[in-house]
């Protein structure tokens, strides 16, 4: 449900680089969303398509580019694929804890006119 | 009419002292000026010039720059503050109120209070003896750092004091905002499921410390406070305990050292 207030950051922070570039129209927006960031990208792709609504973004393509989930794990020092937070390390079994990528949560860029 | 939750409306939360008029705030004021950011200028046959903006920029930074307003703010006074979260029931409220009564008399202590709606936490707390002010989300789900922000201009925090926030009820969204505090507490009682952490993981991770409330009922429920304690420290192995209950009294002195 989260999701929903981080939709309108989202549009804010379009609406404040649209006026502040001489902008008329968005026509897509590049977001990405990291796999264990604490937030789901399909959930939030709808509550930007509802809260875009009257807005700035309201026809611009949403573009979600996910980044994987990736972890140090101590034991092996190995670097992990993780999905979710409890993932563990397929060679020691246990929970890595050093967390590198996947908890990215950003506008890249907009096409804009 | 939102299709995930059911509400309508963009952000409008009330905050306000118990007994004094409620005032809106409009959730979403422009507070920063932000860089230009880098350009490139397509030019194309049709005329229109489309452009692609270099944005770059963390969804949550607004909150998290408020964050770090909030926590200058409390450096100043020297204050303490620790945002307290948990599923609705846990018994956040009944905490804080012994708190009060334990620590009041030996530390000041301020309460900011997050509901959907109604004032009966800030009621309650102001009885118990500490400063409250209530903040209303109406429909959020969750208090934000722009949130605590107002509530603080509010409510004159003294000087070495502690400051309490109770977060909306749910052990979902507040683990991404960040409110400025010092510490965060999650809250489980024993009549929740020892398995709690492992299906809110993100709360647990984003925690200092995990109270465990309601222990008077354990000959009651099938809680293993073992398997609970495993499970926490498989999400956040930096994770402190403390067992108590509010009700009897039982830990609440480990409590008040842990926060004193």
């Amino acid at each position: 449900m989260h999701e929903l207030s981080l939709a309108m950051e989202v549009v804010d922070l379009a609406s404040r680089e649209a006026s502040g570039n001489n902008i008329n129209n968005i026509l897509s927006i590049r977001i990405e969303i990291g796999d264990i960031c604490g937030v789901d990208a399909d959930v939030f792709r709808s509550a930007l398509e509802i809260a875009s609504h009257h807005s700035i973004l309201e026809h611009a393509e949403i573009e979600i580019i996910r980044t994987p989930g990736k972890a140090i794990c101590r034991e092996c020092t190995g670097e992990v694929l993780v999905t979710e937070l409890l993932s563990v390390c397929p060679r020691c079994g246990i929970i890595p804890e050093i967390i590198t990528g996947g908890k990215e949560f950003r506008v890249l860029s907009m096409l804009a006119e | 009419m939102c299709e995930t939750c059911g509400c309508g409306q963009p952000g409008e939360y009330t905050i306000h002292i118990p007994g004094d008029e409620k005032i809106n705030e409009q959730s979403h004021d422009h507070i920063y000026e932000h860089p230009h950011p880098h350009l490139h200028t397509h030019g194309h046959s049709d005329k229109r010039e489309m452009k692609v903006i270099e944005v770059n920029r963390d969804i949550l930074s607004e909150n998290n720059l408020m964050a770090e307003r909030n926590r200058g703010f409390f450096e100043g006074l020297n204050a303490s503050c620790y945002n307290l979260v948990s599923s609705p029931g846990s018994g956040k409220t009944s905490i804080l109120e012994k708190t009060i009564t334990g620590l009041g008399k030996i530390k000041k202590i301020f309460v900011i209070e997050g509901d959907q709606q109604s004032s009966m936490d800030a009621e309650r707390i102001k009885k118990a003896g500490a400063p409250a002010i209530q903040i209303n989300t109406g429909t959020a789900c969750h208090l934000d750092a722009r949130m605590v922000n107002q509530a603080l201009k509010k409510l004159e925090i003294a000087r070495d004091s502690l400051v309490l926030i109770e977060n909306v009820g749910n052990l979902v969204c507040p683990a991404l905002f960040d409110l400025g505090e010092n510490k965060r507490v999650v809250v489980i009682s024993v009549t929740e499921g020892d398995d709690k952490p492992l299906k809110y993981p993100y709360m647990f991770a984003s925690a200092h410390l995990c109270l465990i409330n309601k222990i008077d009922l354990l000959p009651y429920v099938d809680f293993n406070m073992n398997k609970a304690i495993d499970f926490a420290i498989k999400v956040n192995h930096h994770l402190e305990f403390i067992e108590i209950s509010a009700k009897t009294g039982e830990g609440m002195q480990k409590w008040f050292s842990w926060i004193g």
